[in-house]
């Protein structure tokens, strides 16, 4: 085995820039220190080794942001990003929501990548990622804190998701001039990306009017082991095992992956066809190893009618979009950009 | 598979030439990209980091996670360091760690029981650079109109004061009143009290330190104590951390530059006498002012009542000051070369930022004793910049997370820590010059002093992270209180607003 171990190690080595490979197996081995066999989880110490910054209402790069409490019982707290205002002065308290200014002003609520079970709104790695799409997009992104798993299983991922949902669409603060409504993006990589798609379901049930959904990377699977699956497993810091280890942290006791939260698509779950679903961006990376389920999801979208663009980066492994060195990080940074102003 | 082979080699070696010579001033030879993302890692370095990853691969598969349990992890922004810990765990006879340059000492690996954590490789923390844009860390709290209402008029107070426009801000502190009093919980207690402080400003009726009042602090400072884990957070963690310095000491003498109730030490003596292997004998040296120099005594006779109790030879001595500034190392009687030295200050530090000259005198005095380690705990704020309003503004948003945390079913613990964080604000905003010392400082601000005075940081580790956290969760029960790693110190937040921290320092010997 340690001969075909050298060579998968090489192999994602190749593929991308060296600190970015160093990023992603520090990530890969603090995550197989932290996950138990028996299902349960180090919390403690993946809180003290998760890099988080605080937020801030001075702005930097033209991005500041703050922190909101959207729900007390559940302590759901959220990080808002805005851009700076006008002179660059840092908003006083009273300023933090100041309407938004302009004709459209679109605003994404994002949900951190994790599997279910890693990081939070104020990670290091997410942080930076909201304050990009803040200037890329000219958008607000609020980014929530929603509870994890093993600790909180499906729903609580998704009621967290649709809490904030209807807090950011209740703000008169972020309605824009047209039309004094709220312009929503979901948008999400990874278990984030799954959420998104789960609270735009609801969103549509219950006329909350969703603009569009972006998807990184998302995490969807299902019971056989498809083809990418077999192929890649292990190759590009990413294991079958670990997928499972996830889905069963997730998902209700018991349950497999037939369930709808982790296959949307799949026997268990509801047709979407004839639902005015909002429009999707679905990113997949070539080397990620549940490729399969993501592709199997975009088809499943067309087949209901919906509209999707699918980003398929042949050369991509997981986490491209967390350090801007690549052509994919690039990429895919300006596919989001004219999706959210595309409107 | 199409592999982009040159184009990564390209890009990459792009990537590290242009960190290195682009940023190597400006981030200290850091990884531009990777140090936004909380980790430091030289450029020099990043080869050799992938390679160490790559064998801890080849040595782990996916059961690794009992290692985690036993490991005591430090500093995980030091991926370089983290790495080679993991490593030496794994493989103690490997000679690839390479040892750490910046220090000429290492603290072995000490084998134990669980009460200890295995004292191993405590890392000095390498150099940080020093950041010279302040983050202005806000969580709203509450979103209510009146609320808004209300910190607008603080504001617009504070500000017409700060131009002295005197007759200006007296209308406007009584219209903070007026929507004070129709604010509900944490919001109106934090409003009354920056009022009251304005007021004071406005009218100069301005607090004072009486001497009366002094064992009236203590007690409010008991209260403090049991009502929310701020304290305790305080004392638990720096004692951790004597605790890993002390290791199989015979001899170990406790400096604590503020003794006030002593509640910190009855932990350690109990620690200490649960140590495997016996206990040490335990000195203590409790400093006060002279204001409570009586009680002292007294709290040095019931702490020896403990010692005796579980067995601990216990020594007491109490040295009275009028400020700590007029510490000698002489009044201290160290018995150089057989005990171990631990200086403690909790919350004290900063009130000798009110006299010029009074922290250096300190840290010169520590110094000369050399301790084994210093333990520091102090308000993760910048409550002493030079602008009177952006003191306020910042003062207003700590205190409001502090009293937000503090909400609850009414008590009386809680209403006289409500009177002892009130009586810190109406020092912040109505006094002056040395009158005013609660001039709290940031973290970083603090670890800029220490390296400057000579010190190294030494780091706190997962170890005490996790008991630190547990006994949030015992006592305080809520979600919203939040410990955070950061560098080797330790941070308690309420919600994801640090408000405290807890930091550790030895002589830097090298130079």
């Amino acid at each position: 085995m340690a001969g075909s171990d050298q060579v998968n190690l090489i192999e994602s080595k190749t593929v991308v820039p060296l600190n970015t490979w160093v990023l992603i197996s520090n990530f890969k081995l603090a995550y197989n220190l932290l996950r138990r066999p028996d299902g349960t989880f180090n919390r403690h110490l993946a809180e003290f080794l998760d890099r988080k910054v605080p937020a801030n209402a001075n702005p930097v790069n033209g991005v500041f942001s703050f922190d909101v409490i959207m729900d007390r019982q559940t302590n759901l707290l959220s990080r808002v990003y805005r851009p700076a205002y006008a002179g660059g002065d840092p908003p006083s308290f009273t300023d933090l929501q100041k309407p938004v200014d302009g004709e459209v002003v679109p605003v994404i609520v994002f949900f951190h990548g994790g599997s279910f079970v890693h990081s939070s709104a104020n990670s290091a790695i997410y942080d930076t990622l909201c304050r990009r799409l803040v200037g890329l997009c000219g958008s607000v992104v609020v980014s929530v804190n929603y509870r994890r798993a093993p600790e909180n299983r499906y729903p609580c991922a998704y009621d967290d998701g649709w809490t904030a949902l209807n807090w950011v669409n209740s703000r008169s603060w972020l309605q824009s001039k047209k039309d004094s409504k709220v312009h929503i993006f979901l948008a999400g990589d990874s278990s984030g990306g799954n959420i998104a798609h789960n609270v735009a379901v609801r969103a549509v049930e219950s006329g909350i009017d969703v603009l569009g959904n972006i998807l990184l990377n998302p995490m969807f699977g299902g019971t056989e082991r498809t083809e990418s699956e077999t192929r890649l497993d292990g190759k590009y810091f990413v294991t079958v095992r670990d997928r499972d280890w996830y889905w069963r942290a997730f998902l209700p006791e018991g349950e497999e992956r037939e369930h709808p939260a982790c296959s949307p698509f799949g026997p268990r779950s509801k047709s979407l066809e004839g639902l005015s679903f909002p429009k999707s961006l679905v990113v997949v990376a070539g080397l990620d190893l549940i490729q399969d389920w993501q592709l199997k999801y975009a088809e499943g979208l067309k087949s209901a009618g919906q509209e999707v663009k699918l980003v398929y980066l042949e050369q991509a492994t997981i986490g491209f979009y967390l350090l801007p060195n690549n052509n994919h990080f690039h990429t895919v940074m300006e596919e989001i950009a004219a999706f959210v102003n595309a409107e | 598979m199409k592999r982009e082979h040159s184009h990564r080699e390209t890009s990459s070696v792009k990537v590290d030439s242009s960190s290195m010579t682009a940023n190597k001033e400006e981030a200290g030879g850091f990884d531009e990209l990777l140090v936004v993302l909380g980790y430091k890692v030289r450029s020099s370095d990043m080869a050799d980091v992938a390679h160490k990853l790559e064998q801890l691969e080849m040595v782990l598969d996916d059961g690794i996670s009992h290692l985690s349990d036993d490991t005591v992890h430090y500093n995980p922004s030091d991926l370089s360091g983290w790495v080679d810990s993991l490593l030496f765990d794994l493989n103690p006879t490997c000679d690839q760690v390479k040892p750490d340059q910046d220090s000429e000492y290492e603290l072995s690996a000490i084998p134990g029981s669980a009460a200890y954590p295995p004292g191993k490789r405590t890392r000095t923390g390498s150099d940080s650079p020093t950041t010279t844009t302040t983050t202005r860390s806000m969580v709203v709290l509450d979103s209510q109109e009146t609320g808004v209402r209300l910190v607008h008029a603080l504001l617009a107070c504070a500000e017409a004061v700060q131009q002295n426009n005197l007759k200006l801000a007296d209308v406007l502190v009584k219209h903070v009143g007026l929507l004070a009093s129709s604010q509900a919980g944490a919001m109106r207690k934090v409003a009354t009290y920056f009022a009251e402080g304005l007021a004071r400003r406005i009218y100069r009726i301005y607090p004072h330190d009486d001497v009366g009042l002094s064992s009236f602090s203590d007690t409010l400072q008991i209260h403090f104590y049991e009502s929310c884990p701020y304290l305790k957070f305080a004392h638990f963690t720096a004692n951790q951390a004597i605790l890993e310095s002390f290791a199989t000491a015979e001899k170990v003498h406790v400096i604590d530059l503020g003794l006030n109730q002593g509640l910190q030490w009855p932990a350690l003596i109990q620690a200490l006498a649960l140590r495997p292997g016996g206990p040490p004998d335990f000195r203590l040296t409790g400093i006060g002012s002279s204001l409570t120099g009586q009680s002292i005594q007294e709290v040095g006779w019931k702490l020896g009542q403990l010692a005796n109790a579980v067995g601990v030879n216990f020594e007491f001595k109490s040295i009275v000051l009028n400020s700590l500034s007029d510490l000698k190392p002489e009044m201290l009687e160290i018995r150089t070369g057989s005990e171990s030295i631990a200086v403690n200050s909790v919350f004290e530090l900063h009130r000798l930022l009110a006299h010029p000259g009074s922290i250096d005198n300190i840290l010169f005095t520590i110094k000369s004793i050399k301790p084994d380690i210093i333990t520091v705990v102090e308000q993760e704020a910048d409550h002493n910049g030079s602008v009177f309003l952006d003191r306020f503004t910042e003062s207003l948003h700590y205190y409001s997370s502090l009293f937000d945390s503090l909400e609850g079913p009414p008590s009386q613990d809680r209403v006289m820590s409500e009177l002892y964080l009130g009586r810190q604000i109406l020092n912040l905003v109505a006094c002056e010059g040395e009158d005013r010392v609660e001039r709290h400082e940031t973290l970083v601000q603090w670890r800029n002093r220490f390296s400057m005075g000579g010190f190294k940081p030494v780091n706190i580790g997962s170890y005490a992270y996790k008991q630190a956290s547990m006994l949030l969760a015992l006592y305080a029960g809520a979600d919203g209180y939040k410990v955070e790693e950061h560098e080797g110190c330790l941070l308690l937040g309420w919600q994801t607003r640090p408000l405290i921290a807890t930091s550790a320092w030895r002589l830097n010997r090298v130079g």
